[in-house]
């Protein structure tokens, strides 16, 4: 006998996806707080100690780049291990049987991260402007900030789980990406004390628009910069999304 | 060029029956039924769900299939009550409806103490019943169970395999699962395939099946190894370990082998017809 049952619409398929999304707070906390948070706060004092000499632009870098650093701990490398994890694991398996959309875990896993990171985010910001002695100008905007800086370096993170054979390679690729993101164009170093061509290269990185678009809301001033931020991040996710979207094994392997 | 998984099988699995699949391991169970859940692809060849295309109609499946893969590890974060909430509600049940369900399994599959514990922390037995009540959450009108009884203690394989015949002779659930437990399995199968090298070799009821093999009966005897029994002289044995031998036997034998042993020097002796198992090992192991 048939049960004549219907798949949820696609939001309560996302909220009930993001609630089990979330109980990875269960295990994660702990590496979330020292990766996302510690880590971050490490740096801004050991980059301060450098940066202070170097003037109070070099300082805002340090902190933005280390607030980057932060989301790309907390989002990029959380989905990268938890899709790694479900893809090894028989996770994919078990929601592909289940009646919901790929897009929907998709932006689930993301958003969970997301939400799961902004504590860190928040401390990291904040505590890195009281060590560095910056003064923080915050602006509304960052509410639509985090989210877009987010986005295409929890794609970076969900390809990289996808496409890693095992959770090792997966890590170690991560790892790589991050440091790579991190150092290729003005993230954590202003760009006159950069090379020309590593400035340049920085401008095909999300991490480069991600620290300039959080350099501008949270320590000010707001300018018509932020906008081409915004739209390469846009852009960034975009492709990103739709690269998980295409890699991601779900039915009819 | 590399060796399909499984080729050329063409079955049909009536609704409301109790479908065994055996096989050794690698003959391609696994991949058939993922097949039949839509994770893995067909390349030639259709496989339909009353009457609908499985790659046509995906959601059908999910809302209509339960399935339990052999190994899953996805829901180690939430708790058994969590776990068998969230699969009923993504199943289309509405959260009243889930909630409920969430108590008709936890008392269903004696999982009530454990309500509230992580699967994470759950023994494998234990993470076996959840697989399992997870698979039937939503009340799907069929059922895929890859394995269902492995790493269960007696007392629970029995609490499966009753459970199933409960489901299914009250519901009329449709039940397909692969097993090796062949002898537990045979107490609920009403009907079998048996596969090797990725084809099936065998399919039809376990009766019809037992009497294409052979109508020979089987007699075990089991003794002290200093004490073998004397058989008659027509009577060849095939000695299965230290002090336990398989005879086989036609039906006009029985009576007088069974007056010419001296039973007293037994430990035990069992007199049986084919099993599933000889069945599932003459097909399985038949060149």
């Amino acid at each position: 006998m048939l049960n004549g049952r219907k798949p949820l619409s696609l939001p309560a398929q996302i909220f009930d996806l993001l609630l089990i999304e979330l109980t990875n707070w269960r295990w994660s906390w702990r590496s979330m707080l020292i990766i996302a948070t510690i880590a971050p706060l490490l740096s801004i004092v050991a980059l301060g100690v450098f940066a202070r000499d170097a003037g109070p632009e070099a300082l805002r870098y340090v902190l933005t780049g280390n607030v980057v650093m932060a989301l790309m701990f907390g989002i990029m490398g959380n989905v990268q291990s938890r899709f790694n994890f479900m893809r090894v694991m028989g996770g994919l398996d078990f929601f592909a049987t289940l009646p919901v959309s790929k897009f929907a875990l998709i932006l689930a896993v993301v958003l969970g991260f997301l939400l799961l990171s902004l504590p860190s985010i928040v401390v990291t910001a904040g505590l890195g402007a009281l060590i560095l002695g910056v003064p923080l100008s915050i602006s509304p905007l960052i509410l639509l900030v985090v989210p877009a800086c987010a986005v295409p370096l929890a794609g970076i993170g969900a390809i990289i789980g996808i496409r890693g054979r095992t959770p090792q390679e997966s890590g170690a690729i991560n790892l790589l990406v991050t440091l790579v993101l991190a150092g290729l164009g003005p993230v954590l170093i202003p760009p006159e004390r950069l090379p020309d061509w590593l400035v340049a290269v920085g401008r095909a990185s999300p991490a480069t628009y991600a620290a300039s678009a959080l350099r501008e809301t949270l320590l000010g001033p707001v300018t018509a910069a932020l906008a081409v931020d915004l739209l390469a991040l846009c852009s960034f996710g975009l492709v990103s999304f739709w690269l998980v979207g295409r890699y991601l094994d779900w039915r009819q392997r | 060029m590399e060796q399909p998984a499984n080729q050329d099988i063409s079955l049909q699995i009536y609704q409301g029956e109790i479908f065994g699949i055996l096989g050794d391991n690698g003959a391609g169970k696994s991949t058939l039924v993922k097949q039949m859940v839509n994770l893995l692809s067909s390349s030639a060849g259709t496989i339909e769900l009353f009457g609908r295309s499985i790659l046509d109609h995906p959601d059908f499946v999910t809302t209509q299939v339960g399935y339990m893969p052999q190994e899953a590890l996805a829901l180690n974060n939430l708790s058994v009550g969590e776990a068998l909430y969230f699969t009923a509600h993504l199943r289309g049940m509405s959260r009243k409806e889930a909630g409920q369900e969430r108590e008709r399994l936890l008392a269903l599959w004696g999982l009530e103490p454990l309500r509230n514990r992580y699967s994470s922390r759950l023994s494998g037995g234990q993470r076996r019943l959840l697989r399992l009540a997870v698979a039937m959450a939503g009340s799907p009108p069929v059922l895929i169970l890859d394995e269902p009884t492995n790493d269960l203690d007696p007392q629970r394989r029995k609490l499966v395999w009753d459970i199933l015949r409960q489901l299914n002779q009250e519901s009329a659930i449709t039940i397909i699962f692969i097993t090796h437990d062949a002898i537990e399995a045979e107490k609920i199968i009403q009907r079998v395939a048996i596969m090797r090298d990725g084809r099936l070799v065998a399919l039809g009821r376990p009766g019809q099946l037992k009497q294409q093999i052979d109508r020979k009966l089987r007699l075990e005897l089991f003794f002290q190894p200093e004490l073998p029994p004397t058989l008659p002289p027509e009577c060849n044995h095939h000695v299965v370990e230290t002090g336990r031998w398989l005879v086989m036997l036609d039906s006009e034998q029985v009576a007088a082998v069974m007056s010419s042993l001296d039973i007293a020097c037994l430990d035990d002796f069992r007199l049986y017809s084919a099993t599933l198992e000889d069945l599932y090992l003459h097909y399985a192991e038949r060149p």
